[in-house]
Parts: C-alpha cells; structure tokens; sequence
C-alpha cells in the first residue's frame, strides 16, 4: 500500500514537472502579448513580434506576436546566423533598416516565413545582465507618435525590451523552479533523502541557478495570487525549508 | 521617411552639446593637418563583426581575414576551444560589409581584414571575442572597428582586460555604444574610443563630447549602407557611426605613424565640429 502510494506520488509529481510549465507562463504570456500589442500601437506598426533565443543557443524561437502575419510568425524558428533578428542577438545591437527589400535573398526568407513582407524593421535585443535572451521587432511602423521626438524610437523600444527581458527572465526562473521542486519531491517519494533529491536536481536542471535577487521577484510575483494559494505557498515552502533543516541538523 | 534619433545620440543635438575651447596650442590641429592628403594607406584596419564581402562595390577587397567559432568538440581547437579558419569567407548577415563600405569610403587605402565572430551560435560568445582581439594584436592591426557590445555581466571582466591589453599595444579599439542606455561593454570603457550616432552625413565631420563615457558623434542615421549579395540599403544603428570613427583614425596614422590611442583621441577633440 505505501510502495503504492509513493508510485502515485511519483508519477503525479512527474506529470507537474512535465505539465507544469505549459500551465504556469499563462499570464507571462499575456504580458508579452501586451507588450508586443502596446508596442504596435504606439509605433502605428503593421506588427511587432518577439523572438527567444532556444536553449541550444543556434536558433530563436518567435514566441509572441501581434498585427500582421502573427499567427504564422508564432512557432517559427530561424537559425541565429542569419537575417536581422539573427545579427541582433548576436551584436547585442539595434538596428532600423527601411527598405529590407532591396536586399532579395533576405526579402524572399522572411515571405516564406509569415508570407508577409515588411518594408521597414526596427529591431532591438532583449538582454538582461545576466544573459542575451532574444529580440523584439517593429515592422512598417507608420508614424513617429507624439512624445518620440528627442528620446528617439529606438531609446523608446528599449523600455519595451527591459520590460519584456524582465518577464521573461522572471518566468523562466519561476518555471525552473517549480521543475526542480517537483522533480525532487517525485525523486524523494521512495524515500530518498529530500535535500539530496534537491541536489540532484540542482546539479543537472538546465538554465541559471535562482538567486537571491530572483527569488525576491518570485515572492513578489506570489503577493499577486489568493490568500488561499499564498498560503499554501508559504506552508509549503516552510515544510521544505523545516524537512532540509532537520536533516542538516542529524548529520 | 521616418527619422530615428537612437539613445546616446541626443547629446549631439544643436544647442545641446557643450562648447568647448581650443586646446591653445602654439599651431593649432586641423583637420589639413591630421589628415589632409592621407589615405590610410599602409595602416592595418580589423573589422571584427560577421564577415566582409570582399567583392562588394563598395568594400573593393580585403587583405585577409579569419573566421573564429567556439567549437571546443572539433579536432581542431586549441586549448580555450577556438577554432581558427584563416581565408575568404561570407558576410553572414550583411552588417559587417556595411561598416567595411563605410571605412573605405573614409580611408579608401587602408588594408581591411575580417575578422568573423559573429555566427551560428552564442555559446562561448566571450571567449570568441577575446579570439578576435588577441589575433588582431598579435597581427598587428592598428585600428579595430567592434560594432558589437553585450550587457552580460559576465564578460565585464575579461572585456577590460582584453582593451587594456589593446590599449597598451596601441592598437585603436574603435566601439558602438549600445543604443540602451544601460551597461554596454566594452564600449564603456575608457579605452576604447566610444562611439553613437549624431544627426549629420558628413562622413569627415563627427563631434566630441566631453562628458563620456560616448565620446564621439559620428553618422549613423538613415544611412545608405553596403550589405550583403552587392546591395545596398538604408539602415539606422550606432553600430554604422563606429566605422565612421575607425575610417578616420586609420586616416590619421597613415599620416602621423605611431600616435598612442589618448594622442589619437587628442586630435579627434581638436578637429570636431563642435570645437568653437
């Protein structure tokens, strides 16, 4: 009966950690979705896209976009050695271009990709101080806007970049988080030590370890949920904190 | 045709940028002096970037050139896990045609190499960097044009060792300013010889600004640049006014051989527009 039931908790841990990331970035995305939209309308752009940089560090994945062609964009992934959003992560620079379609062969990639061609791009990174994380682009934006003069379009951007780099980096945190948690939790249900399960998943999850500063945007991120949830949070967080404790302490 | 002002490049504004008196000396430097008749030529100038197309129209040949990748699997990296292909290669995206096309416009006779760190992947980006400008001192390049910058905390440390290693071999280390103003490096560094985009076309007229860490203002705004497959388009980016600055420097030494960088950086002050 107990074997049982350690198999079920298991596998039910197992399927968080699986599940659990295609669950949580639900208002993640949502906000990237506003940024992406916010920056359409703000550029009188026909639209605006955000690409991410995928974990084997060779191709960008287009993750959020609105305005034309979004639909197609959303999913596609190109190679990070070449195209606009290629140089861009990899300069760490910005660029405008007006007409991209006087060069052909980079023209023709793109209407293969979203069968939309665009006549002028303005693409900026997405990097934290931490790591290149991918790029925002403007397409066919129409109009200056008022309050951009001065400033500049591109200084302008960038506050949609910072803001977008932040989730991002916030989410992904989060996520990783919530994979090791699970993941040790279904590693100790045999009864294996939790700190050691804890270990080990550390030593080989992907991606930066949280730190301190990181984790205070998570508790952040928490104060917005139900009492219900940031109470469950806290005792849960507490158990492990209370379980690794004691363990350290019978050493 | 909408017009872009990147960040950085306000300072340059009229009425905006600071005056400031000449140096007083007993013959003034002009630019008759510092470059009149010069060409670049005999002066070694690195384009460290994604490759140069070397029969473009307006690039019309390099010296040579090295592509440097991190690929510590291959049999042929040494022991950091570089990789070195020395020969002709592609531009990969255009970008670094572009800042070639701009230096021989300024230094028609300089010597371009191509030094290609941008590629198929970011892993090992620091260390590709640190490559790049090793193999530039230790070939004797004067001038080094990096339109490349990062925020990543991570390469704050072997960056600056690398510039002042560069600084300290006189080779003029010539960098875009990231157009966010936050941490961009090396572009920050007093080493190197930061650059952002100003207002004007004039490829022979730049500004100083004395309050760094971006001091000098150079074009870089709905520019016609050189790109990939002999085109040509219209681009905006910090990135294309460090070629500018690169172009001139290069100029310089043609005609005055052995300036150190902060001799370099006295002349440019001497001769900006903005000196009144």
């Amino acid at each position: 009966m107990k074997d049982r039931s350690s198999d079920v908790l298991r596998e039910v841990a197992q399927l968080a950690a699986n599940v659990g990331p295609a669950l949580t970035p639900a208002r993640h995305l949502e906000l990237l979705r506003s940024i992406t939209s916010a920056a359409m309308s703000l550029f009188g752009a026909a639209a605006c896209s955000l690409a991410l940089v995928r974990e084997n560090q060779e191709e960008l994945e287009f993750h959020v976009a609105s305005g034309a062609g979004a639909e197609e964009v959303v999913g596609m992934r190109v190679p990070i050695g070449q195209g606009i959003a290629g140089y861009v992560v990899s300069s760490g620079q910005p660029i405008a271009i007006e007409d991209v379609t006087r060069d052909p062969r980079f023209a023709a990639a793109f209407a293969e990709g979203t069968g939309y061609v665009p006549r002028s791009i303005l693409a900026m990174p997405l990097e934290t101080e931490r790591e290149m994380l991918g790029v925002i682009e403007v397409l066919d934006r129409r109009t200056r806007g008022a309050g951009l003069e001065g400033a500049g379009e591109m200084e302008m951007l960038s506050m949609f970049a910072n803001q977008a780099a932040l989730a991002i980096e916030n989410s992904r945190v989060f996520t990783d988080l919530g994979r090791a948690l699970f993941e040790a939790a279904g590693a100790a249900a045999d009864g294996t030590e939790l700190s050691q399960a804890l270990d080990r998943v550390a030593q080989t999850a992907p991606g930066p370890s949280a730190d301190l500063s990181e984790l205070a945007a998570l508790f952040n991120r928490l104060a917005l949920v139900g009492p219900d949830e940031r109470r469950l949070a806290t005792r849960l967080v507490g158990e492990v904190v209370a379980f690794v404790g004691a363990r350290r302490w019978s050493r | 045709m909408v017009e872009i002002k990147p960040a950085w490049s306000e300072q340059f504004e009229p009425g905006r940028l600071r005056q400031i008196a000449p140096l007083g000396l007993a013959a003034p430097i002009t630019k008759e002096w510092a470059w009149g008749g010069a060409t670049g030529a005999g002066v070694k100038v690195a384009v460290i970037d994604s490759g140069i197309e070397a029969d473009h129209p307006a690039v019309r040949g390099v010296s040579g050139g090295v592509v440097l990748e991190y690929d510590p699997e291959s049999a042929d990296a040494d022991e950091n896990g570089m990789v070195a292909t020395h020969g002709p290669h592609e531009d990969l995206y255009g970008h670094g045609t572009a800042c070639a096309a701009i230096i021989r416009k300024v230094a028609p006779d300089c010597e371009l190499y191509s030094l290609r760190v941008l590629g198929a992947r970011l892993t090992g980006k620091g260390i590709v960097f640190a490559a790049a400008l090793d193999w530039a001192i230790e070939n004797g390049m004067q001038v080094v044009n990096l339109s490349l910058s990062t925020s990543k905390q991570d390469h704050f440390a072997i960056f600056h060792e690398i510039v002042d290693d560069a600084y300290f071999h006189n080779v003029m280390l010539v960098s875009a300013i990231n157009n966010v103003p936050s941490p961009s490096y090396p572009s920050q560094y007093a080493g190197v010889f930061s650059v952002a985009a100003h207002d004007g076309k004039d490829p022979f007229s730049f500004d100083y600004n004395p309050s760094p860490p971006v001091e000098f203002g150079a074009p870089g705004i709905d520019l016609e640049v050189a790109w990939q497959n002999g085109s040509f388009i219209e681009a905006t980016g910090n990135s294309f006014a460090a070629p500018h600055i690169a172009g001139l420097v290069a100029r310089i030494l043609s005609k005055h051989p052995g300036l150190t960088p902060f001799q370099m950086k006295t002349i440019l002050a001497a001769v900006a527009s903005n000196v009144t």
